[in-house]
């Protein structure tokens, strides 16, 4: 079979397609074989996001455009998607982890019937079957997830899992579908979207980030942590107890439940190592840690490790580099 | 004005000695007892406030083996009215599309509720698929990962839902199912006159019998995903560089490294 479809649903937050969506299509091209790989897009009336999503090459974008799909609800959705898959008969669904591909998704699996894997690490065929590698247990323990005999297969990805690539010639179709039934959800409506100045987003996209533990909760120590930041252009994270302290929030939280963090430059401040925690940096480049305790399991993490206090660490910093 | 309350909750091994000090908020390693999936106490708290505003009751739905009514107890003496715990050979080895099923009927069949509640997700199996699967199922209304909620007549609630990047302001009509994260509440602690209370409380049991149930679509038969393999990944400790002597010291010693890597 050729014409298998491998669908990625285009998550989009106030007009813009997140990135989860383009790394989607990277990696699904990657493992496609000689499936297609096809984007569903659902956008208002006065949008052309097929444009930027074209970048990504793939074989086919799939566009409802509707004015009610500014501010659609999650069933509205799901419906949406159940029509199209009944049309088309996908082989595989794809969605980013994010909030809104673990609603959207559970509720098209429902109406469906069909098996869905939560937060995939990776992603594999064999022959047909999608193998879906996830984790469990606060990612101490991985598992591998099939669905044998239910189509389409689906499953969300944690998204920054795979990178994005561009495609220079890319020759994909846009296919317009304008015959969809809308069914409006009733008793439920979005009455407001803002966005987030998000320091969450800025510090899971920052190419530096300066990570505070326990060990370095102090007034001073934060404060001389800012100062060092603001001079190296870094972004302020935090662990999960930090999350307490008025200067930060859940938002600033790295790790298993708060962000994934990419950066270049990755800076450990009084931070222990716990697994919800490291699961968040892995995908660091380079990795420095400080802490006063040589047992510390974060310097296993580590490219370079400095045993010692984080304010007599970050005040040397601060001066060296003055 | 009253609310009739479901809330699901499921008790998750601490195998992975996840189990948070309430106090230190430290990681406790504990004996080998299940707890309670932690963000379902933000759940029963977000209940046990409506219950408070507009009176009603709360009945907690738990769908999985005996000793799950230890968390079952414990939801009692937090406050909650009572207790339906969904346990039979029938039902083991459920995926979130069989649970999700099994759960849609029993709240069918306690029969009037207003609201279901969940937490965001469970700490083991992580899915977070369950809430809007019951909620297709029944056909309601759903939202998820909801950090405020604010009742105005009862019967129609404004929540406040976190995006990774963007807040929603959205509002529905009971009945609804909602998904509660962790920043919506601090769960209370049980009341030693709760927890007396809780043991005259009834836990009612039901299996396939109880319900109306298509058996193609319970268990493992009713699971369209297989666990095909389990493993604990070897994490293989980076070869870390200690930087010696003074924080000075150490620091050149740093940037020269990262100079050498274009990372200043
Ligand atoms: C290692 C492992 C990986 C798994 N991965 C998948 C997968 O990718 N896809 C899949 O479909 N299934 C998967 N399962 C099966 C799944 O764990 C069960 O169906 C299950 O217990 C419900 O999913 P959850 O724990 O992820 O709940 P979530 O959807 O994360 O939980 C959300 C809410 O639902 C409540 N809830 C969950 N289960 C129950 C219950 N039995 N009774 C009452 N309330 C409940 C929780 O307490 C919580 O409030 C996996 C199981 C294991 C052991
Ligand atoms: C379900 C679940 C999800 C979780 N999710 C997350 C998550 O997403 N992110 C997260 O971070 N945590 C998470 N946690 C909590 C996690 O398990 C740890 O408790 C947390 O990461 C510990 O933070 P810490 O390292 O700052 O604190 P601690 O464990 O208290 O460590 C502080 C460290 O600082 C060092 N130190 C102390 N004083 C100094 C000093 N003066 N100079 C230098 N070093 C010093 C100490 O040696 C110690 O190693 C989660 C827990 C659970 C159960």
């Amino acid at each position: 079979m050729t014409d298998q479809e491998i669908w990625i649903y285009a998550e989009k937050h106030v007009g813009i397609i997140q990135p989860v969506t383009y790394q989607l299509i990277t990696k699904a091209k990657e493992i496609a074989d000689d499936k297609k790989v096809v984007v569903i897009l659902f956008e208002a009336t006065d949008k052309n996001l097929e444009n930027n999503i074209m970048e990504y090459g793939p074989d086919e974008i799939i566009v409802v455009k509707d004015d009610r799909l500014k501010d659609a609800t999650d069933s509205e959705i799901a419906n949406l998607m159940a029509e199209l898959t009944k049309r088309r008969q996908p082989n595989s669904i794809l969605f980013g982890a994010t909030v809104v591909g673990r609603s959207i998704a559970p509720r098209l699996q429902a109406k469906l019937g069909t098996g869905l894997t939560s937060d995939c690490l990776n992603l594999a065929f064999d022959d047909d079957f999608l193998i879906q590698t996830k984790p469990s247990y606060g990612d101490n323990i991985m598992c591998e997830i099939i669905c044998p005999d239910h189509r389409p297969q689906m499953a969300s990805v944690r998204p920054n899992t795979f990178a994005a690539k561009k495609i220079s010639n890319t020759t994909t179709i846009v296919t317009e579908v304008n015959d969809l039934m809308f069914k409006e959800a009733e008793r439920v409506k979005i009455i407001e979207e803002t966005p987030l100045l998000s320091k969450s987003d800025s510090i899971a996209n920052a190419d530096r980030v300066i990570a505070l533990g326990r060990g370095a909760s102090d007034d001073k120590v934060i404060s001389l942590a800012e100062e060092l930041a603001r001079k190296l252009g870094a972004k302020i994270g935090v662990t999960r107890p930090l999350t307490d302290h008025s200067k930060f929030s859940g938002e600033d939280q790295i790790g298993q439940s708060g962000n994934t963090v990419t950066p270049k430059l990755l800076i450990n401040v009084g931070i222990h190592g716990a697994v919800q925690y490291t699961t968040g940096i892995e995908k660091s480049e380079l990795i420095i840690s400080i802490n006063k305790d040589p047992k510390a399991p974060i310097f296993k993490y580590s490219d370079f490790s400095y045993v010692g206090d984080s304010k007599d660490f970050l005040e040397g910093f601060l001066k060296v580099i003055q | 004005m009253s609310l009739k309350i479901v809330v699901c909750i499921k008790q998750v091994p601490v195998s992975n000695n996840l189990k948070i000090d309430p106090i230190t908020k430290n990681l406790i390693r504990s004996g080998e007892q299940g707890i309670m999936n932690p963000y379902d106490k933000n759940a029963i708290e977000a209940a046990l406030r409506l219950k408070d505003e507009w009176g009603g009751e709360i009945i907690l739905l738990s769908m999985g083996p005996q000793d799950f009514e230890i968390t079952l107890r414990e939801g009692l003496a937090m406050g909650c009215d009572g207790a339906v715990l969904l346990s039979s050979r029938q039902f083991g080895g459920a995926d979130t599309l069989a649970t999700g099923y099994v759960l849609s009927q029993a709240i069918k069949k306690i029969g009037n509720v207003d609201l279901v509640l969940f937490g965001r997700q469970s700490v083991d199996a992580d899915t977070s698929q369950v809430g809007p699967i019951v909620s297709e199922f029944l056909n309601w209304p759903q939202v998820t990962f909801v950090s405020e909620l604010h009742s105005h007549s009862g019967k129609t609630i404004t929540a406040t839902r976190l995006l990774e990047n963007m807040q929603q302001k959205i509002e529905f009509q009971l009945p609804a199912v909602i998904t509660v994260r962790r920043e919506m509440n601090e769960p209370r602690y049980p009341t030693p006159r709760n927890i007396q209370q809780s043991y005259k409380k009834d836990i009612q049991v039901w299996d396939e019998n109880n319900l109306s149930v298509d058996p193609d679509r319970i268990g493992v038969k009713g699971s369209p995903t297989i666990v095909r393999s389990v493993w604990a990944p070897e994490k293989e400790a980076k070869s870390t560089k200690y930087l010696n002597g003074s924080a000075d010291e150490a620091i050149r010693e740093l940037l020269i490294e990262l100079n050498a890597n274009n990372l200043l």
